[in-house]
């Protein structure tokens, strides 16, 4: 086939070294995909015979695994750290373009201070003036204005090299300000600050003064000082062209994607589908041909993306606007390469090595090229997931800001079936109790102002007798997606009165049937079209694909009853004889479940290959390594419910389901998956621990009892289903007291209180305690040193993963509390208790797998705070500092083989790992920054180093949180801030920080670090971090200790046993 | 509801949800395309087909004349997995039955694998499986439409761009897009649309700079008029042609044609310039393709999926020719161009080309 066609040249990467730079922690606007494109890319270099050096700051991330590139890196993505790397390894080229926006800079910094040239590094694919000419607004619009593409009318506010905005008149601000408005036709006017991350620090502005203020704070904190003023197009609908080029000029479009959510909501934030389902093909094409000679114009090379802005001007194709172009793989990559199955990330990787788009293989369906575009056969949604939950202060309106952490994409035949799929895979509930919402706050809270809920809104509207006029006057959404919405409400009240079948049709499982109409799943299981597996093949069913990618898609209504055999499996082409394992993922992103599950995920797939198992993964998140196509043997995009994991069990013919990988998602489901499994009889395992000791782990009364029994120390407390019950139990313990709802995820609602009225307000705001809400009391260890330890059992013996001590103290959640590898206060006695208490517990509890113990250590006693037999978020800094890939230990125990067939040992590293946090406070506005029992922190970085100091050291510059001079602000009683800073007091420390005033605080100051979140600069909230950080201080002038994980020395040594 | 069976080759009957009612046969085709299904159902290549759409729901954006491409629907029936209350009542309209609530991906499938097959379809209140297999029975192969040309073409001659001072185009019509003439007439050209039967008189009583065959359904040939017109006037004429013009083309300069075997229908059909390297995506609609070029004529652009020929060049006389199509309407504009190289060649008297430009 294409072969015939291959180019003379050398286009091949052999013998040439490539840095590949990977996106840093999980944040807001940069989650997952970056670890998705980047594990995709190195694949791809490595089969063009290139060696890949990577370097990454993450240690969550699949694609920072030792066997991922040649030489790995867990560095903090600095031009300091990486100029060592290019210095150590002499890469011939960089790929800058995989990297998110954070790789991007970093390689604009490198190739500004002159690193890149001076070891003759070559930018590979997109060159950087591109970059520059995407970013900076003004340059962009006179190259669009050049080839004659429309853009929205815009100016730029910019400060001249020797202004600052510090020093600026209010009325000369104010001038320049006007005159802006007035250049774009006036309020309202989009304002952004070029340079940032998912549109931080932009919006629509509707008033003036709100204007300047956004104006003032953008000049300051744009990297380039500027800010733009642009026309708003709010109401007209987005687009988003993925577009595909290579250096011969070849170029396509990936797919287009479809904002439900009308212009002026960030497309992170919106719901997204694809392909595009209201554009006429005349305006599909026009922006098509729009995007090809945008792209060409750039000389953009590789994977990139462009957004346009249409509406129906009457015309037949309609009138559109270039918004911008992101000239690099982006979070929208990764969706369309979900969506479509093409491979961005991969054929971005080749392209920059000079291969051309059609010498690349499509391998999905193995007899086509990376040169064509993909049809579509299906319709793919994508929900967003924000972290409402976790933060009340915060208000969710919908803006150009990105506030989400994560999405979920799913895949129907039709939009109703999509969009349930979709909204189900968020796990997302919206907290409202819509009998209590009048018609009137529906309208202005949950219709017209965009928020999380406004799809459930749009349902309960129909559901009062709204027609679609009305919804669509109050949302602004298109007619087409409203009827659609509609027909989802009208389906379930024909669910109410005995028909199910259009409920089932529009995407409902049977579960959700049988509990909203009080039927039962065999009756309505009977009643309605079974689901069958329909394959994603690039190519809408013109080739035979040979890569397994399946979503499920109910039969219409003629085909009722449950399908069975091959009608069940559809178009599946796993293989049902052989031994295969369905691997649960985590679903989208959030805080408290974060990229570290789909790294455990990944790795149980891999370990069942190389024992010869067919794995199969269930996950619905697009930015993800578990669902890249050559991942697994079976792929299954659907949302995890037991229901839809049990259909997969059945159509597949799996003789096992692993739940333990993908967090809180996957463990929630095994009770019901068991359950149904039974009631469908299928020959089916829920492997590892069983559901039954997770339960007891999970259950407060239950599990004391069984550390009574163990003889085991717990902190004191006890379970209230009452506010008496929870003074009384208060009273018992003394105060400070823990308190927290029970089941929860990632310290939801936790507070320690200080008294009887702390303890009242908590009850009567926080959490609604009733009988089946219960809550948890406990004994608040004050001081206490924290430890995490992460093992594997076997039922005979247990692995110690690694000990982790936390730098904060007892009342920081431990998600957000930097820890340590090894731990460096604890006594060889306390460490031998440590282990001994991690065994009795892994045998109590009959661990199979992986299991996470929480404890606490206080005056030499060593406490139990929680164990989990499951995976943890500690897992992949564990195993990147340890070099033991405990997932793939647990994953294979699960399956059968026992630690000594596996013949693995603990090590134990020579150096300090530490394992900081990333915060995102940044992105939303309002919320506390003081870290507490409650989880906020969405991503985390490493820093190793033979010392403790420059190991926080690196952590914190990874971090971005690292500052070795200037003004201090010091609240705390704590000596060594004033070798390094000007320790300054102020009578209002929130205004001289925004007066630029200081450049550190350290405070436990709410208003203090709110602002100093607002004017982004380092902040920290807690004694225990500013003692570290002094340590840090200390080493800052050090050498960096740069170098790959895997020549970092371990002792093989098993922790606790003095060995 | 109103029932709805679609019987396929081999006998095999699915139910549907009927949307505009009747019976029909036809050779059973997919497209892939998205969006263009109100250009896709006015193309007259879709002539005594059934168009079943793999993308699941169509009529998202209603019907609009500006956007059809000749002034009736041309499938014999339709078959989607939903269609908008727009389109089918268009449908119905236009007393062209239509079928969704299918499974059309198993529909794609079974084409796929089994080829283009006939199948015969029902739709009303009272029809059976029976009907649609009696429709089946009843259907001819697309080869067996030997008077096909007749149903497309123009009846008399019909000039567009009378006003215009460019090149003097006669598209011999086999079932021509609107959008191949006016992507002439933009360019400044007369365009005599002709019978497709038309004879040596009529097109040399016109004189034109360029010899142009259209599109159309079927097998080319049926075309004989036209291949006639191509081997009269290629050596004094420069001849273009698009689609099924092509292999008229091919077939008039000692090329062979042959059926494939369920075609190409759709809007990502990848193809890769030789000369350039280049690959553009392009809108096709065939299901025959050349076989060989013969002497006369060499292979300039190739399908990167199968190699088929796209692109034709004369090698002593001006000839250029596309199996897809550039006009696009619906599908990508990448090759617009195609037409601007076909009227230049219109430009100069015939040249005396040597074999290996």
């Amino acid at each position: 086939m294409s072969t015939d066609h291959q180019s003379e040249g050398d286009v091949t990467g052999e013998e040439r070294t490539i840095l590949l730079i990977g996106s840093g922690p999980i944040q807001i606007g940069q989650a997952a995909e970056f670890d998705y494109s980047g594990a995709q890319a190195c694949r791809a270099l490595q089969e063009e015979g290139a060696r890949v050096v990577l370097v990454n700051s993450n240690p969550a991330t699949i694609m920072t695994d030792p066997e991922m590139a040649d030489r790995v890196y867990i560095e903090p993505i600095t031009t300091e750290a990486i100029s060592e790397i290019i210095a150590e390894e002499n890469p011939d080229g960089v790929i800058a373009g995989l990297g998110g926006q954070t790789g991007l800079n970093v390689t604009a910094e490198l190739a500004e201070e002159g690193v890149l040239e001076e070891y003759d590094v070559e930018i590979m694919g997109t060159p950087l003036e591109t970059i520059y000419a995407t970013e900076d607004r003004d340059l962009f619009r006179q190259r669009m204005e050049k080839i004659g593409q429309p853009v929205p009318a815009s100016t730029t506010i910019s400060l001249d090299e020797d202004e600052a905005v510090s020093e600026m008149t209010e009325a000369d601000l104010e001038d320049r300000v006007q005159a802006a408005v007035d250049e774009v036709g006036g309020l309202p006017v989009i304002a952004r600050t070029t340079y940032t991350l998912g549109g931080s620090g932009s919006g629509v502005v509707h008033e003036f003064d709100e204007l300047l203020r956004r104006v003032r704070k953008g000049l300051r904190l744009s990297r380039n000082s500027e800010v733009l003023i642009t026309e708003s197009i709010a109401g007209w609908v987005e687009y988003e062209y993925e577009v595909m080029r290579d250096a011969d000029d070849s170029c396509i479009i990936i797919c287009n994607m479809e904002n439900i959510d009308p212009m002026g909501i960030h497309t992170g934030e919106s719901t997204v589908v694809t392909p595009s389902q209201i554009v006429p093909d005349e305006g599909h094409q026009e922006m098509r041909t729009a995007a090809l000679d945008v792209i060409r114009e750039l000389g953009i090379q590789g994977g990139c993306n462009i957004q346009f802005a249409w509406h129906d001007d009457g015309t037949p194709g309609g009138e559109y606007r270039v918004v911008e172009v992101n000239p690099r793989v982006s979070r929208s990559s990764a969706l369309a390469s979900k969506a479509t199955g093409y491979p961005i990330a991969r054929v971005t990787a080749k392209v920059a090595l000079g291969k051309r788009l059609h010498e690349i293989d499509n391998e999905i369906t193995g007899e086509t090229t990376a040169a064509f575009e993909p049809a579509i056969d299906y319709v793919v949604t994508k929900v967003p997931r924000w972290p409402k939950d976790k933060f009340d202060d915060v208000d969710f309106e919908l803006t150009t800001a990105m506030k989400s952490t994560g999405e979920a994409m799913a895949i129907g035949r039709t939009f109703e079936e999509s969009l349930l799929k979709s909204l189900r895979s968020t796990e997302y509930d919206p907290d409202v109790d819509w009998d209590d919402v009048t018609d009137e706050e529906l309208e202005d809270h949950y219709l017209e102002r965009p928020s999380p809920d406004r799809p459930y809104a749009m349902f309960e509207a129909y559901e009062r007798g709204y027609t679609t006029e009305e919804v669509v006057e109050l949302t602004g959404i298109f007619e087409w997606y409203a009827e659609r919405y509609h027909r989802v409400a009208k389906s379930m009240r024909a669910a109410q009165d005995g028909d199910f079948t259009e409920a089932a049709i529009a995407g409902h499982t049977n579960t959700s049937i049988a509990a909203t109409t009080g039927s039962t799943v065999d009756t309505v299981e009977t009643d309605v079209p079974g689901r069958t597996y329909k394959q994603v093949d690039t190519c809408a069913g013109e080739f035979e694909a040979e890569t397994p990618y399946y979503y499920s898609a109910r039969k219409s209504e003629f085909d009722k009853g449950p399908l069975v055999g091959d009608a069940a499996a559809g178009e599946l082409e796993v293989d049902r004889d052989v031994e295969s394992i369905i691997v649960v993922g985590g679903g989208p992103i959030r805080i408290g479940q974060g990229v570290e599950f789909d790294y455990c995920s990944v790795h149980a797939v891999r370990a069942l290959r190389e024992l010869g198992i067919d794995a199969h993964v269930v996950n619905n998140n697009p930015e993800t390594v578990s669902t890249d196509y050559d991942t697994s043997d079976g792929l299954f995009f659907e949302p995890i419910t037991a229901e839809e994991v049990a259909d997969v069990a059945e159509a597949a013919d799996a003789d096992g389901v692993m739940i333990q990988f993908g967090g809180q998602t996957s463990v929630n489901i095994g009770e019901p998956l068991h359950d149904e499994i039974e009631r469908r009889g299928l020959d089916c395992d829920v492997m590892g621990t069983s559901v039954e000791a997770m339960d007891l782990a999970e259950d407060r009364d239950r599990f004391n009892a069984l550390m009574d029994e163990l003889d085991i120390a717990q902190p004191d407390g006890g379970t209230a289903t009452s506010k008496e019950e929870a003074l009384e139990l208060a009273h018992d313990i003394g105060y400070p007291v823990l308190v927290r709802p029970s089941y929860v995820l990632g310290g939801r609602a936790m507070e320690v209180v200080h008294d009887d009225e702390e303890l009242e307000r908590y009850i009567e705001e926080a959490v609604r305690v009733a009988p089946d809400k219960p809550i948890l009391v406990d004994e608040f260890l004050a001081d206490a040193v924290e430890l995490d330890v992460d093992a594997v059992a076997d039922g005979r013996s247990v692995l110690i993963g690694g000990i982790m001590e936390h730098v904060e103290s007892a009342g920081v959640h431990s998600g957000d509390s930097a820890c340590m590898i090894p731990p460096r206060s604890l006594d060889e006695e306390t460490l031998e208790r440590v282990r001994e208490v991690t065994e009795d517990i892994a045998s109590a509890l009959k661990t199979r797998g992986l299991m996470n113990v929480q404890l606490a250590v206080k005056d030499g006693e060593v406490y139990v705070l929680e164990a989990n037999p499951r995976s943890s978020r500690t897992v992949p800094f564990v195993s990147k500092a340890t070099g033991v890939p405990i997932a793939k230990l647990a994953a294979k125990v699960m399956a059968g083989e026992t630690l000594e067939s596996l013949g693995v040992d603990e090590q134990i590293p020579e150096h300090t790992s530490i394992k900081e946090v990333v915060l995102p406070f940044d992105r939303l506005p309002g919320s506390d920054p003081r870290l507490g029992p409650e989880m906020k922190s969405t991503g985390e970085v490493m820093g190793t180093a033979s010392e403790f100091g420059t190991a926080y050291w690196k952590a914190q510059q990874a971090s971005s949180n690292a500052v070795s001079d200037g003004t201090a602000v010091v609240d705390f009683d704590i000596d060594g801030f004033e070798d390094h800073f000007e320790v300054a007091t102020f009578d209002d420390v929130p205004q001289a920080i925004r007066e630029g005033k200081v450049d550190f605080v350290v405070s436990r100051d709410r208003d203090s670090l709110e602002m100093a979140v607002e004017e982004e600069i380092p902040y920290l909230s807690t004694e225990a971090s500013a003692k570290a950080y002094v340590e840090g201080l200390e080493a800052a002038d050090g050498n960096l200790e740069v170098e790959t994980i895997s020549d970092r020395p371990k002792r093989t040594a098993r922790w606790g046993t003095g060995e | 509801m109103t029932a709805a069976y679609v019987a396929l080759e081999g006998g095999h009957v699915l139910e549907g949800r009927g949307r505009a009612p009747g019976t029909a046969r036809g050779e059973l085709v997919f497209t892939t395309a998205y969006t263009g299904y109100e250009e896709s159902l006015t193309d007259p290549s879709y002539e005594e087909q059934v168009l079943a759409f793999s993308y699941p729901l169509i009529g998202n954006y209603g019907v609009r004349e500006e956007r059809f491409e000749s002034d009736r629907v041309h499938p014999r029936a339709v078959i989607a997995r939903e269609l908008t209350e727009d389109v089918s009542e268009w449908l119905a309209d236009e007393s062209v039955p239509a079928v969704d609530h299918l499974d059309t991906r198993e529909v794609v499938t079974d084409i796929r694998d089994g080829g283009a097959m006939k199948c015969g379809i029902a739709v009303g209140e009272d029809v059976t499986p029976e009907d649609a297999l009696e429709e089946l029975e009843a259907c001819k192969g697309m080869s067996d439409h030997t008077e096909i040309g007749e149903q497309v073409s123009v009846d008399e001659p019909v000039v567009h761009g009378e006003d215009n001072d460019g090149e003097t185009v006669a598209l011999v019509d086999c079932g021509a897009k609107g959008s191949i003439v006016s992507s002439l007439v933009e360019r400044n050209a007369t365009v005599h649309v002709l019978p497709h039967d038309s004879s040596v008189e009529t097109v040399a009583e016109i004189d034109p700079d360029v010899l142009f065959i259209s599109n159309g359904p079927g097998d080319p040939a049926n075309y004989e008029q036209a291949v006639g017109l191509v081997e009269e006037f290629v050596e004094d004429t420069p001849v273009a042609g698009i689609c099924l013009g092509q292999q008229v083309v091919a077939r008039a300069l000692g090329g062979s044609t042959e059926k494939m075997a369920f075609g190409h229908r759709g809007v990502n059909q990848p193809v890769l310039d030789l000369e350039s390297g280049q690959v553009v995506m392009t809108t096709q609609n065939h299901g025959y393709t050349v076989a060989e070029p013969g002497e006369h004529l060499e292979v300039s652009q190739i399908n990167v999926n199968d190699d088929t020929p796209e692109g034709l060049d004369g090698t002593e006389y001006d000839v250029l020719t596309r199996q897809y199509h550039p006009e696009a309407n619906p599908g990508p504009q990448d090759t617009f161009d195609f037409f601007d190289d076909v009227l230049a060649m219109g430009e100069t008297s015939p040249r005396a080309v040597p074999a290996d430009d």
